[in-house]
């Protein structure tokens, strides 16, 4: 019953997938071009999606609360960009600066998620929702100095997007990219991605990772193992949090803009999304999964977009991708649902 | 720039800064112009849940006895019932709209003028200006949504046929809508990766355009990277998209200068090689409205001007926004409700 259950959103979108890249073929579109872009979409996206994971695996459920990693890292590439840092270099020191706010952030929010066990999905939804206004107060009055940030007529406080061309716009993209059989293929940034991964891999197989992953098969039987589980679950959170902080640098840098404001609004849906595409299941979460259902997900997108402008039906690239996006995460939350009303 | 003080005061509506920096900044503008004849307040941040108070707000202007006059720019459904409760109790006050967007008939009753932006004739003056900076196709972005809503339809039917009176090729794309489900930024990435494949499809002499604010940055971006036209923004302006897209360094002191800002912008282009291929109006509307609106409501009180007419704000136009505004008559049977076209810039 579980395979069947976990195979049919699978199922479903490669189905789709090999539909809509054989009308890519016969309409022409070049699928170089997709290819390219998939990949590119993969990590710019894979690391936010990476971000879920410990905290899946400790049993807190999906981090619906991903603005607040968003964040620290968008305070982080912020300062980078207020202090002229070029290149790399400024990727990096904005994902080192990022690092101490998603710390303190996640501690906080942690604070939160271990006062409402059983309820830390639609808390975290909410935690993120009210933080972001919060947020928006911050940047409209931040002490930001350097006048590419600032607004255009005020000349005070954050502009809503600022544009990193001159400062580490594409810096992980562009780094050992190269070009096989018309396809870009971004080495350096695969890399990247693939090395957040075998950490995160690594940290699982440590003390601390295999404390972790008991939390959240079985509490109760933790606590009698000596565990401390708040303390596990808040470093859970932690983790995710700054994974999150790290996913927005990659996303910014690949996206080449900083947005502020409302935009991290929406964005631990899309990521959701994709970790279920990829078969996670609450607790039984896999890095694998991260990055199959990243790179379903994000090519689905990619594809039917340009595939239905083609065919003149737009309307349908977005019912579908709605359907999708939000129909996933409730065959999940039912399929959770229905497991443990079975268990009871 | 300070005038000497009179004996009454104006009161300016603006939505919030957040909300909408043009209109906020173009009224602060004013203040700084005026000391002391100025009263600025501001809409509440989510007015659709709280019409109640931004009726409360704009009656207590009226209740002042030195406010003479009220200008009221905040581009928002619902605020003509406050209006028309205000010329109740105060017939002589002066009220001019710039924009609201309630019933035009009925606005044209109870105000005393109303101005927005000519949003579907810029559905023929869009393609025109990009035929002229050399545009052999024009692509128009757009969503579900925006499509539902009746002025924009009916500009991009109005920018097909132009298109094709003119002879360019014309295309309606359609990107992720913004309004439902996750925001933006599928959007956004959308169009990242779709620009590219449509230049590489069509070639350089396109014209691409946005119908969603979010949209400009990325398409100025990309028009740097590419080579292509953009002709106008959704709201023209050299506030929206460019900042974002060329870096802007605008120091605190140079802030909402537009002659600096445009010079900027001007040798930005330059430097990217894409000088004739990008414009915008050079102010935006949203700052020039409110003080345009406030010069004619001094006008108006002080007996200056008696007949409202194209030929008397067309010169005051030009005086406030530095280039030349086109006046057109919203209804023709409507003789204070006027839509306004400004003058291109081309970088």
């Amino acid at each position: 019953m579980k395979r069947v259950g976990v195979q049919i959103p699978q199922f479903f979108i490669i189905f789709f997938l090999i539909l809509m890249m054989f009308l890519a073929f016969r309409l022409e579109i070049p699928l170089n071009w997709i290819i390219s872009d998939a990949l590119v979409r993969l990590v710019m996206n894979g690391v936010l999606v990476l971000s879920l994971v410990p905290m899946l695996r400790a049993g807190i459920g999906i981090n619906f609360g991903l603005p607040v990693g968003v964040i620290a890292g968008l305070l982080g590439l912020c300062m980078s960009v207020n202090m002229s840092i070029k290149g790399l270099l400024g990727l990096s020191a904005g994902i080192l600066f990022s690092i101490p706010f998603a710390v303190a952030l996640g501690y906080g929010y942690a604070g939160i998620l271990n006062r409402v066990k059983g309820k830390e999905e639609i808390t975290a939804t909410f935690v993120g929702f009210s933080f972001i206004p919060l947020m928006n107060f911050f940047w409209s009055t931040a002490p930001f100095t350097n006048p590419a940030m600032l607004w255009p007529i005020g000349g005070k406080g954050m502009r809503p997007v600022i544009g990193l061309k001159s400062y580490f716009a594409k810096a992980l993209n562009q780094l050992w990219m190269v070009e096989i059989a018309g396809v870009r293929v971004p080495i350096g940034l695969l890399l990247f991605f693939g090395i957040l991964c075998l950490l995160l891999f690594l940290f699982f197989r440590t003390n601390f990772g295999r404390a972790l992953k008991a939390v959240g098969e079985n509490e109760q039987f933790a606590g009698l193992a000596g565990i401390n589980i708040s303390r596990v679950r808040a470093w859970a959170v932690i983790l995710s949090t700054v994974i999150g902080a790290i996913g927005i640098c990659v996303y910014a840098q690949s996206y080449g803009f900083i947005e502020l404001y409302d935009a991290p609004l929406m964005m631990a849906f899309p990521a959701a999304s994709a970790i279920l595409v990829g078969g996670s299941m609450g607790r039984h979460t896999h890095i694998i999964h991260v990055v199959i259902g990243t790179f379903l997900f994000q090519t689905t997108y990619l594809i039917s977009g340009p595939i239905a402008n083609e065919l003149m039906i737009p309307e349908v690239a977005e019912i579908f991708r709605l359907m999708i996006t939000n129909g996933i995460i409730l065959y999940a939350l039912l399929y959770e649902g229905g497991k443990s009303h079975a268990a009871v | 720039m300070r005038q000497p003080v009179k004996d009454y005061r104006i009161g300016i509506v603006t939505p919030t800064l957040s909300a909408s920096e043009d209109e906020f900044r173009g009224a602060v503008r004013v203040a700084k112009k005026y000391p002391g004849m100025i009263k600025h307040i501001s809409l509440p941040e989510n007015f659709q849940e709280e019409q109640e108070t931004a009726i409360t707000q704009i009656l207590s202007l009226g209740d002042q006895k030195d406010i003479k006059a009220i200008v009221i720019c905040a581009g928002f459904s619902g605020i003509l019932p406050a209006i028309q409760k205000v010329k109740a109790r105060r017939p002589d006050m002066i009220v001019i709209t710039a924009p609201i967007w309630d019933d035009p008939d009925m606005m044209a009753k109870y105000i005393d003028l109303c101005l927005d932006t000519d949003w579907i004739k810029r559905g023929i003056t869009i393609p025109e200006k990009a035929q002229r900076m050399g545009a052999k196709t024009f692509i128009h972005y757009s969503f579900p949504t925006h499509m539902a809503k009746e002025v924009l339809a009916k500009r991009r039917d109005i920018m097909k046929e132009t298109c094709e009176r003119l002879g360019m090729k014309f295309l309606a794309l359609n990107t992720p809508d913004p309004k439902t489900g996750a925001g933006s930024t599928p959007m956004l990435q959308f169009l990242q990766e779709d620009i590219p494949r449509q230049i590489a499809k069509y070639g350089r002499d396109t014209c691409i355009f946005g119908t969603n604010c979010p949209m400009q940055d990325v398409i100025i971006a990309k028009a740097l990277e590419l080579k292509f036209i953009m002709a106008e923004q959704c709201c023209p302006t050299p506030t929206q998209g460019y900042p974002a897209a060329m870096e802007l360094e605008i120091s605190e002191q140079d802030a909402g200068d537009f002659d600096k800002i445009n010079t900027m912008i001007r040798r930005k282009a330059a430097e990217a090689g894409c000088t004739g291929r990008l414009s915008t109006w050079p102010v935006p509307v949203g700052y020039f409205f409110p003080e345009f609106s406030t010069e004619v409501a001094m006008k108006l009180i002080e007996g200056e001007l008696t007949d409202i007419g194209i030929s008397s704000l067309s010169p005051m136009a030009k005086e406030v926004a530095g280039v030349d505004v086109y006046f057109e008559k919203m209804k023709p049977d409507l003789n204070n409700y006027y839509l306004i076209i400004m003058d291109s810039i081309i970088y």
